[in-house]
């Protein structure tokens, strides 16, 4: 547990070092949604139908945003290396950086989507749904985002390579999550999306770690 | 010397394995493939487009089905196909099984892109309208994605074609997983489309004249896939192999 410990510490000082990689993807969903009112007119009735959807868009491509950087810098670096060298096991290696870059990137997000949803108009009785389909859905973009970083840390300009290979596999986690929420703004139980968002995250903890570990080893040949 | 001791099926395998013996021995079968594709293919759209009797409510349009499921089906076939030599490639690191998957990327996305054009134009006096994000055109464009993926992974690390072969097969492996969630994630979400008109086991909701050419074609679609995947690995393998004796040999061979 040291290992997995001191490499998440050592991601959150380096990550609370660049605070505009903290801000920018907020300041990022902010501009974007200030879009929504500007092309769709002001109707409060409109956003708040279209709410769900887009703050679960925004958050998928605030989160692509910084997904490449899960193993680019320790690419660049030669960290990378030393995480396959060394007896700790990769696959916890992988869950750790993915760890720290929730932390810095995900929750963020979390806490800062009831603002998101004010501004769009979403009944402030779903705020507490959409936080919750947040905190379980977002660790899901960046565990699969692991794989897409793992396959390519090695390349120049591969951040629009990550989005066509990371982007498909992420619909079911949209769809749940956005379903979430639309059902409880409009006063059903959010439980079965929530439920099945949950079993995402529980098959992405256990599985992805392997596949984008096998991706490190594959890109480091 | 071992090898010859070995039963006859064993050393197919192993010499499938090996570029030389595959190019030397998927040769023989090409023509075949394409005789075959093409004679089904004759056989499955003269039987299906003139002979097969009119839908009693769709009336002639229902008969682009002859196209469309076998498409559909192949975009599917081909994609699993894809996720077990994509396993093998990065298990075994077989250079065989990377020169399949690779070979039949580009075969699964055009069937996939037919699929979606035949749905579309077959939508439109059925529905109503071109396009519907109903669950199975849905997913089936997200299989149009990942096949995309794949092969843009693949060209992506042009410098060593290995590499850039096991990446592409890892994508495709994850891929695998992912195409059943998405499949039911988008089911449960909304459907428009029909089910199921064939199915394996259990009644049949069609008559025999006009599943008859269904599944000519989908005969006809496999061993034009078979056809053209081996063309397609026999080109991967000159080109990757090209600083070998073997390919010398063909090469010159042939200009001579």
């Amino acid at each position: 547990m040291k290992p997995f410990l001191a490499l998440v510490k050592r991601d959150l000082t380096l990550g609370l070092r660049r605070k505009s990689q903290i801000y920018q993807p907020l300041v990022f969903q902010l501009l974007v949604v200030t879009m929504f009112p500007l092309g769709l007119g002001s109707g409060a009735k409109t956003l708040a139908l279209i709410a769900p959807a887009v703050i679960w868009i925004l958050a998928l491509l605030a989160s692509l945003l910084t997904l490449d950087q899960i193993f680019k810098n320790d690419y660049d670096d030669g960290s990378v290396e030393s995480y396959v060298l060394t007896s700790y096991p990769l696959p916890l290696s992988v869950m750790a950086k993915v760890m720290a870059h929730w932390l810095l990137s995900g929750l963020p997000l979390v806490l800062f989507s009831p603002i998101i949803g004010m501004l769009l108009h979403l009944p402030s009785s779903s705020y507490g749904i959409l936080m919750l389909s947040l905190l379980i859905g977002t660790p899901i973009f960046s565990f699969m985002g692991s794989i897409g970083s793992a396959l390519t840390m090695s390349l120049k300009h591969g951040g629009l390579l990550l989005t066509i290979l990371v982007m498909p596999l992420l619909t079911p986690v949209l769809i749940f999550g956005a379903s979430a929420v639309v059902e409880s703004a409009l006063g059903n139980s959010a439980a079965q999306a929530l439920l099945l968002l949950s079993g995402l995250l529980i098959l992405s903890i256990t599985l992805i770690p392997f596949a984008a570990a096998a991706a490190i080893k594959i890109n480091l040949e | 010397m071992h090898i010859q001791r070995t039963n006859f099926l064993v050393r197919f395998y192993h010499q499938l394995g090996s570029p030389p013996s595959f190019y030397r021995i998927s040769g023989y079968f090409l023509k075949w493939l394409l005789f075959i594709a093409i004679g089904l293919t004759i056989w499955g759209l003269y039987d299906g487009l003139v002979l097969a009797p009119a839908d009693y409510q769709q009336g002639d349009s229902f008969r682009i089905i002859y196209v469309h499921v076998p498409a559909a089906w192949m975009s599917m076939f081909i994609y699993a196909i894809m996720g077990v030599c994509g396993a093998i490639a990065i298990i075994w690191r077989m250079k065989m099984a990377e020169a399949v998957m690779l070979a039949s990327a580009p075969i699964g996305a055009w069937f996939t892109v037919i699929a979606l054009v035949t749905g579309s134009l077959w939508g439109k006096p059925m529905w109503g309208t071109w396009w519907e994000w109903d669950a199975r055109m849905t997913s089936e464009l997200i299989l149009l994605f990942l096949y995309i993926g794949i092969m843009a992974t693949y060209s992506a690390f042009s410098e060593d074609n290995r590499k850039a072969a096991r990446m592409a097969a890892l994508i495709a492996v994850v891929g695998v997983f992912n195409v059943v969630i998405i499949h039911f994630s988008v089911k449960w979400w909304s459907s428009i489309h029909q089910g199921s008109t064939v199915s394996l086991m259990g009644e049949q909701h069609i008559t025999w004249d006009m599943l008859r050419p269904l599944l000519v074609m989908a005969f006809a679609t496999k061993f034009y896939y078979g056809y053209s995947m081996l063309k397609r690995a026999r080109v991967y393998l000159l080109e990757t192999e090209s600083n070998k004796r073997w390919v010398q040999d063909i090469v010159l061979g042939e200009k001579a």
